[in-house]
């Protein structure tokens, strides 16, 4: 199979899937001649021509609302928000419009559509242009919030968003960009709302989503040769949040550990933590649930502070051994 | 319970009292009513009396000591109690000097009898005993002292009381019956964890070993426990008596064999003895309303419709599956039913309709070649029949003291006395009998 990055693997599955299916398009700032911020969408305005790869002014209240209304009208825009942050800005028309529509007309029509947005720290952008605003987008029902963790994810689950009939937010990670799996040339969709075990450990169950999973891996490996298994959970969708892999989870290890990039207060941790503390797993709980989330401040522009602003793998390791060691 | 003596309230804004002479030592005898000790509210020196007679014990403030209001400051000892019967003492700052300010907090009853009707004493209760009165369920209009002791008593007994232990912990705990007070917990603060329930269950011998004796510890559970609940109350609250007749089946058992040639030419099951006792017993009960009633404490329920409970063996214990209305059922379709529910209860189908609404329970061991038993009425019926085995045997019969090899039955019924007399239970054996020795007379 081969190996391609994450960003690779996105933009193959927008490229197979305009392909097959004629009612695709992106729209977003700059994804045209410049190939988009991160250059994503290079070669693709090439290859489908400026009216499936339409540049738009600089505002992402109006990129939001077309793809509404195209949607509406039958097609399957891809819209890009080109950081995360900005997502705010569209937050009338996403959470207020798209998310509502299908139910406040009864049914009789769907909001087909995908915004993509990157997220995250680590690239020395401020806190303006780094943070992780995916427990907003979680207050929204009507909405679903993907947040792939590997290429290969990547690209199942944007083929899953676009043949979605619901407004999908695409969380990608800017850090994970760069990073390679293997992914297959052909077609395949990944279930939005389902959950992977990313590492089967019986000791603790740590759930995390995008750059965390990758930081958790190498750490569940170090433990791993110290006899400290670790299950690493990777939800995958955050909304619909697949809850009942990670309850079955905490009934075999009997701990928690929550780990998020996004600030701690308010941060989807502790909706998983009340799920699973309130179910049955209740019983099974041998040690303090607790959450690692990013610390309460904006994203600071110091590449030092930057970093100790967010959980990195010695935060996740001290957590995991002081709650396996029994020292919380 | 020793009467505890509080700092009495005055005035309605007085927050507080300074002693100033106790009148008895510890130990005295006091009288209901008789001065004790003397105060001093800011306004006033008042004699304090005796809440109760008995000895005084346990002063806890001396003189000059200011005292919050409705505050312990001693006990009295009723008859025949000791010191040995004083609650443990409470903690905290037992004594306010005299230039002390007092805490600015709310005086000890102002904060629960305003946001929560309580009773007094269940207001002390809970303050003495460090309880949240917020979460003491009341039983009526306000929290009494009863509700307090309850829910003392839940807490002890939920195993909420003081140990800290994980959720985890806890669910081990009471899967492997490990008292948590035993384990000592490794966790932070002595936490403890699933793993120290689990060490302290291997370590502990399982109780039958204990004593020396090995056994298979089989847990209480569903049926099992049903059945020990229910025989455990009939047996204490119903007063049984027994009667046992023998009956003579010579007549019934060529009845059935007459059945059974009917049932085989129609490719019905074969007739049971117990299907026809079934019809026998429900026509009697027609007859003897009290037979077939139920104790109510202050009336007794005469049942209009005769559903008659076969006790039958199941895979988890003994069940009861009930024929509805047996006195309008022939003895063909009573034996269709009658193996129609014994298959589900032996497969564990029965339905919860299939073990309502009994009247009168039949119990027949006499396939085991048990020659008569005594059977623990099945509550809230007021009386069951135990069937004994049918044995061929030599008896006198007819006025020439012939002897004939005859198939005799013994039943004994066990009656609830409170509901059936000894007389009212005879004559419905003698009418039962009848019965069977003439199942003809079933057809009238």
């Amino acid at each position: 199979m081969p190996e391609i990055s994450y960003l690779e693997a996105i933009r193959q599955a927008l490229w197979q899937e305009m392909k097959r299916d004629e009612r695709v398009f992106l729209l977003g700032e700059d994804i045209g001649c410049y190939g988009g911020a991160f250059g994503l969408t290079h070669g693709m305005l090439d290859e489908f021509g400026p009216e499936r790869v339409r540049e738009t002014p600089i505002s992402e209240a109006t990129i939001v609302a077309t793809a509404i209304g195209a949607s509406l009208l039958g097609m399957r825009p891809v819209a890009e928000i080109m950081f995360m942050d900005f997502i705010l800005l569209t937050l009338d028309q996403l959470a207020n419009q798209a998310a509502k529509m299908r139910f406040m007309f009864g049914g009789r029509t769907t909001v087909p559509m995908v915004v993509r947005m990157p997220a995250g720290s680590g690239t020395g952008a401020a806190s303006q242009h780094s943070q992780s605003l995916e427990s907003v987008l979680m207050h929204f029902p009507g909405l679903k919030v993907v947040n792939p963790s590997t290429p290969y994810d990547a690209k199942g689950l944007m083929l899953a968003s676009i043949r979605d009939p619901n407004p999908v937010c695409f969380v990608e990670h800017k850090v994970l960009y760069k990073t390679k799996g293997e992914v297959p040339e052909g077609d395949y969709t990944i279930p939005l709302g389902v959950a992977e075990i990313k590492r089967p450990g019986r000791d603790i169950t740590v759930v995390a989503n995008n750059i965390m999973v990758m930081k958790t891996l190498p750490v569940a490996e170090k433990l791993s040769k110290e006899g400290i298994e670790v299950e690493v959970i990777d939800p995958r969708t955050l909304l619909p949040l697949d809850t009942e892999t990670i309850i079955d989870s905490v009934r075999r290890t009997g701990r928690l550990l929550v780990v998020h990039e996004a600030c701690q207060t308010g941060g989807w941790a502790g909706e998983v933590i009340a799920s699973v503390v309130g179910s049955p797993a209740f019983d099974y709980i041998d040690t303090p649930v607790r959450r690692l989330g990013g610390k309460d401040v904006p994203i600071p522009y110091n590449r030092g502070l930057e970093k100790i602003a967010i959980p990195q793998e010695d935060d996740i390791e001290q957590e995991i051994r002081a709650m396996v060691e029994g020292r919380i | 319970m020793p009467v505890p003596f509080i700092m009495p309230k005055f005035d309605m804004d007085q927050e507080k009292a300074t002693i100033s002479t106790w009148c008895k030592n510890e130990g005295d005898f006091v009288k209901f009513d008789e001065t004790v000790l003397t105060v001093e509210t800011e306004k006033v020196a008042i004699d304090v009396p005796a809440p109760a007679t008995g000895t005084l014990a346990r002063i806890m403030f001396k003189e000059g000591d200011v005292v919050p209001v409705t505050k312990v400051i001693a006990y009295i000892l009723k008859e025949g109690e000791t010191l040995a019967d004083l609650p443990t003492i409470d903690e905290g700052p037992s004594t306010l000097s005299r230039t002390e300010a007092l805490p600015i907090q709310q005086p000890v009853t102002a904060a629960p009898a305003v946001s929560l009707l309580a009773t007094p004493v269940a207001i002390r209760m809970a303050k003495e005993e460090r309880v949240d009165l917020a979460q003491v369920p009341a039983s009526g209009e306000r929290i009494k002292r009863e509700d307090v002791e309850r829910f003392i008593a839940d807490q002890k007994a939920a195993g909420r009381v003081a140990i800290p232990a994980t959720p985890a912990a806890r669910r081990v705990a009471q899967e492997s019956r490990v008292s948590l007070e035993t384990v000592a917990g490794s966790g932070p603060r002595g936490r403890v964890q699933a793993a120290d329930v689990l060490a302290a269950a291997k370590s502990t011998p399982a109780p039958a070993a204990a004593n020396g004796r090995e056994a298979e510890i089989v847990p209480m559970t569903g049926t099992r426990r049903t059945i020990a609940e229910r025989m455990q109350q009939s047996f204490q609250e119903s007063p049984h008596i027994a009667l046992t007749v023998e009956v003579d089946m010579t007549e019934a058992e060529s009845t059935r064999k007459r059945f059974n040639t009917q049932a085989e030419k129609l490719g019905q099951p074969r007739v049971t003895v117990t299907a026809l006792i079934i019809k026998a017993v429900s026509w009697a009960l027609v007859r003897h309303p009290y037979l077939n009633a139920s104790f109510n404490g202050d009336s007794i329920s005469l049942w209009k419709d005769v559903n008659i409970g076969v006790a039958t063996a199941a895979p988890h214990g003994l069940v009861v599956p009930v024929l509805k209305n047996a006195d309008r059922l022939s003895v063909g379709e009573l034996n269709a039913r009658l193996i129609e529910l014994a298959e589900r209860a032996r497969d564990s189908k029965l339905k919860l309709e299939d073990v309502q609404g009994g009247t009168f329970t039949i119990s027949n061991l006499g396939m085991f070649g048990i020659s008569q038993f005594r059977a623990i009425i099945n509550p809230p019926e007021s009386a069951i029949l135990a069937v004994g085995s049918l044995v061929r045997r030599p008896v006198v019969v007819g006025d020439d003291d012939d002897i004939e090899v005859r198939s005799i039955m013994s039943l004994t019924l066990s009656a609830d006395h409170r509901v059936i007399d000894g007389i009212v239970a005879a004559r419905f054996l003698s009418d039962l009998v009848i019965g069977l020795e003439s199942p003809s007379l079933l057809l009238y």
